[in-house]
């Protein structure tokens, strides 16, 4: 088919029928997604997915989304009397929130029985580091400890403790339990810890059902955990509820997305056709815009879910930018009807503007394209949404406008004796042609002078005072602080596993030794290769003990050494696991892996030699993990953009010749310029956002300067658009300086001053003099 | 009115002679340094001996409890505000500080409360019941109300006149231990170099 064919009406009206039915198709995809996905609103999953430390992804997925889980509480009740009764309360309202599971406060007396009885049973398997110690130096050093033990008046060792269990081994996994209570102690069952004022904090915990990143129940549970909150501390006077949880986060990120789109995007779409209103004094082209600016979302949503299953909240935000670019072709468009419709037909409208709509079209979507370069998620989701997007709202225009604004009023091009004047400017000032793209480089200077560099991920997320202050607390209390900071063991089976965490142990202890670390917790459940060996030692140091102790004075019989093996599936179904489960996984593939949370983290490097030097091991440590990312592709995209305005400048002085082609490239360099410059006049520090921004710039900012640069003769109508595409622009893009996230907002800083800075300097391009009488 | 006189009379008689546990706890206080011997007898069930044991005590109003039992054998135990130490002959001390195991760390502070009849610690874990038994003799008997010493103890029962002189502790599963405390002196009223020798292990 030759390609002025779509032109022909009864060529081009199978093509918009046939667009129709690829729209409807895109609905009836997006009903049957919509179910089927969610809405992420996880800052971690804007980031890339590799280069986890080595560690297997499905074990760190399914680590990350069970640790995403995890809620607790530390509650501080009233004094005196009403201490329990404000306790259970608290206790009571969490467990009939059907959005919690596993709701867990005090250990109640039966299942502290059943934890003895397990410890008791299984005595022979669950032996302490110090016993074991103590065994191996011999049995003289074991029997010295029972004596201790059974002498002290407050050990309080009775008859039957001592013929049931003669080695105290009960006992001494107890104490070593207890050495690992991480500053708290245990009271009625609670656990408590106590802050610097001596008063006492409860722990208590739970799993949320639903995974936290489903906005939707993540809101209603942290409105109804506020409520809860609010009413219990209103009840009883003096109480005070601590909480920790990834729901509390990403609740508050969805939620300030959410205000993001609805004030930003709704401002963005009330500006645009403000504008389109006031220009062409008609609601056509507003509802025009409308709908071209729908399909592009529809389109893009589709195509994003079909990608990704999901869609990031951010994603969502950054794609009410969109609006002002789709809205773009419709105005291309209806202002050449605006103008000429009573000259030509509007397929002959639409042959005339094929190669400006299609090359901005091209243009634009090609740098969305680039962001994919970008190994994050939440920029290849804005990639593909905007490509899809631009392209439908693009393809909208071409098949169906022609029909739809055979009603649109005509006039002249609106602001046509503003424009020239402009032009005229430009043309014959020599003061503005020199002047102000100077006046720009200074600019420019003093904000890239100003600019400061920072690939800290926490700017992706601004977080909420009163949830930092809550942390603080908690960290202080338990001494465990939120680090995101650990290590994950891993083997081919549950054994190797817990052999090489068990490898691990002793190089702990030394980096803690050392100073590397200030804390660790340490999975109790020993590998079967561990309780063999301790099976043999104790067999070996039973008969001896019972000896030495008879000798002195102490008659008890020879400890039982049969084997009482724990295997991980036992310990998981155990009371003793209680609170260690979630540092175990076990995949149905018998992949196994141990999490090590570590706190106080003062080397990173060492921790990470440490886990370097050992199979199977790797330190997780996302933020600087991330950070020293960002940096890397912050400087890959720097080369990239770098290499871009290269070949962009070497085009144009092919193409136009020194020493026009040098001026031509002029507007490309300072909008890259000022993009950057912007963030440093404002405060802002420079990332990876940036450059990805500035992209947008080059990519965006480059059709103007195409236009003006068009040799055919640029007719003011196409003036007049491109003058509509950067307001309408400014209005999308500009709005996102607003947005509450730091991340977002100077994105959309970059955006617009570098958009702005390609469009004002863009009439420096025009030919010299002779050819403006041409207009 | 004259009754109501004498009655007054011999209400403020009362006060000024019986001992309350305010009064004893202050008299503890104002003793910087008390020393004494003890001897203990441990009747577990089960077991036809009885295991006795004796040795002496450092108590300091400022460094804490050292509690050294020299027969049958050599143990030592350290008390301070921030540690607790335990030393047997032929092994490494064990350490156990207010923050690795604050619950065996509240446990044994229990111990000092205790020996200075720390009113306010000791009302945490126990009901306390004082009586007076005449003649400046003294008893307090206390029932742990919190877990886990309410499942180890039964009771604990202080006695004495000027000083503590008896503990007895009756365990949950039967067993009984009995401290006797004897020469008993407050002089000198500061650690002598070799104690603080001790104090600072």
């Amino acid at each position: 088919m030759p390609r002025s064919s779509i032109f022909l009406p009864e060529h081009h009206r199978r093509l918009a029928l046939g667009w129709l039915l690829i729209c409807l198709a895109l609905v009836a995809a997006l009903f049957w997604l919509l179910p089927r996905s969610q809405i992420n609103s996880s800052v971690l999953a804007l980031l890339p997915k590799q280069q986890l430390a080595g560690v297997p992804e499905d074990v760190s997925d399914a680590f990350s989304k069970r640790l995403d889980r995890q809620l607790m509480w530390l509650v501080k009740p009233p004094e005196g009397a009403q201490r329990d009764n404000a306790l259970n309360a608290w206790l009571q309202k969490l467990q009939k929130l059907p959005a919690l599971q596993q709701v867990e406060g005090p250990m109640d007396d039966a299942s502290q029985r059943q934890w003895g009885l397990f410890f008791f049973n299984h005595r022979n398997a669950l032996m302490d580091a110090a016993t074991r110690a103590r065994l191996s130096a011999g049995a003289a050093a074991q029997s010295q400890w029972i004596l201790g033990q059974v002498y002290s008046a407050f050990a309080g060792v009775s008859g039957k403790e001592l013929t049931g269990d003669p080695l105290l081994l009960v006992r001494a996994s107890q104490m070593a339990q207890q050495q690992n209570g991480a500053g708290m102690t245990l009271d009625n069952g609670w656990l408590v810890a106590k802050d610097t004022q001596g008063k006492s904090w409860y722990l208590l915990h739970a799993e949320l059902r639903a995974s936290s990143y489903d906005i939707t129940s993540s809101k209603q549970i942290v409105g109804q955990l506020d409520a809860l909150k609010t009413q219990f501390e209103a009840q009883w006077p003096g109480a005070k509820v601590l909480e920790r949880g990834t729901v509390f986060y990403s609740n508050y990120a969805s939620q300030q997305a959410e205000h993001d789109i609805s004030t930003l995007g709704v401002a963005s779409v009330v500006g645009v056709f403000l504008l389109i209103l006031l220009v062409f004094r008609s609601v056509i082209p507003m509802l025009l815009s409308l709908l071209s600016i729908s399909i592009g979302a529809l389109a893009g949503a589709v195509m994003t879910l079909l990608v990704f299953g999901e869609i990031h909240v951010m994603t969502l935000v950054l794609s009410t930018s969109i609006v002002g670019i789709s809205a773009d072709y419709t105005l291309y468009f209806l202002t050449d009807r605006h103008v000429h419709g009573g000259q030509s037909t509007p397929l002959e409208s639409l042959k005339k503007l094929f190669p400006a709509l299609s090359m901005a079209m091209l243009t634009t979507v090609a740098a969305y394209l680039m962001l994919l370069i970008a190994p994050f998620p939440g920029m290849q989701q804005l990639a593909v949404f905007a490509a899809a997007g631009l392209s439908a709202a693009c393809i909208t225009v071409m098949c169906w406008y022609p029909y739809l604004a055979k009603r649109l009023p005509i006039g002249p091009t609106p602001g046509l004796g503003l424009i020239l004047c402009w032009l005229h400017a430009w043309r014959s000032t020599k003061k503005l042609r020199i002047g102000l793209p100077l006046a720009v480089l200074i600019l420019a200077t003093i904000g890239g002078i100003r600019l400061h560099v920072d690939d800290d991920i926490g700017q992706l997320q601004a977080l909420p005072g009163d949830l930092l202050k809550q942390e603080r607390q908690i960290a202080a209390l338990t001494g465990q602080s939120n680090e995101q900071k650990w290590l994950v063991v891993y083997g081919d089976t549950a054994e190797q596993t817990l052999q090489r965490l068990e490898a691990l142990e002793p190089r702990l202890a030394q980096a803690k030794k050392e100073g590397a670390v200030a804390g660790y917790r340490l999975l109790g459940l020993p590998s079967m290769q561990r309780q063999q060996a301790d099976l043999a030692l104790l067999t070996q140091r039973a008969p001896q003990v019972a000896a030495e102790l008879k000798q002195a004075g102490l008659n008890v019989s020879v400890a039982n050494v049969s084997p009482q093996w724990v295997t991980p599936q036992a310990w998981q179904h155990s009371v003793i696991s209680q609170g260690w489960r979630l540092l175990w996984l076990s995949l149905p593939d018998g992949r196994s892996a141990a999490l090590v949370p570590v706190n106080g983290v003062s080397n990173g490097a060492a921790m990470q030699s440490l886990a370097q030097a050992m199979p199977g091991v790797g330190w997780v440590d996302r933020k600087s993990e991330f950070s020293g990312l960002f940096e890397q592709y912050r400087v890959m995209l720097s080369w990239l953009l770098m290499l871009a305005a290269g070949v962009i400048c070497a085009i144009y002085l092919w193409r136009f010749r020194w020493p026009h082609g040098l001026i031509c490239c002029i507007p490309t360099l300072l909008s890259l310029a000022m993009g950057v410059a912007a963030l440093g006049l404002s405060g802002h520090s420079l990332n990876l956002f940036s450059l990805l921004a500035l992209i947008l710039v080059l990519g965006i900012g480059i059709n103007y300067t195409l236009f003006f640069t068009n040799p055919r003769g640029t007719p003011t109508t196409s003036m007049f658009a491109v003058f509509m595409a950067v307001v309408t622009t400014q209005l999308t893009f500009g709005m996102l300086v607003f947005s509450s996230t730091q991340a977002i907002s100077s994105f959309g800083i970059v955006l617009s001053s570098g958009i702005l800075t390609a469009f004002v300097l863009s009439p420096l391009t025009l030919p010299g003099k002779k050819r403006g009488s041409n207009k | 009115m004259r009754r109501l006189v004498f009655l007054m009379l011999g209400l403020f008689s009362l006060s000024v002679h019986a001992v309350t546990l305010d009064d004893l706890q202050q008299r503890f206080s104002q003793q910087p340094v008390l020393r004494a011997e003890f001897s203990q007898q441990r009747s577990v069930s089960g077991m036809d001996q009885k295991l006795n044991s004796s040795g002496i005590l450092v108590i300091s109003r400022n460094d804490g409890l050292w509690w050294q039992q020299e027969k049958p054998f050599a143990l030592s135990l350290l008390l301070t505000d921030s540690r607790m130490v335990q030393t047997m002959a032929g092994q490494p001390p064990q350490t156990v500080t207010a923050q690795n195991n604050p619950q065996m760390f509240q446990f044994n502070s229990l111990l000092t409360a205790l020996f200075h009849a720390d009113h306010r610690a000791l009302e945490q874990n126990f009901t306390l019941d004082f009586s007076d038994r005449g003649q400046g003799n003294w008893k307090l008997v206390l029932t742990p109300k919190t877990s886990p010493l309410n499942r180890l103890f039964k009771t604990i029962t202080l006695e004495g006149q000027t000083f503590l002189n008896n503990i007895n502790i009756n365990d949950m599963q039967g067993d009984v231990t009995q401290i006797r405390f004897f020469n008993q002196r407050t002089e000198p009223k500061t650690l002598t170099d070799a104690e603080k020798q001790h104090f600072s292990s």
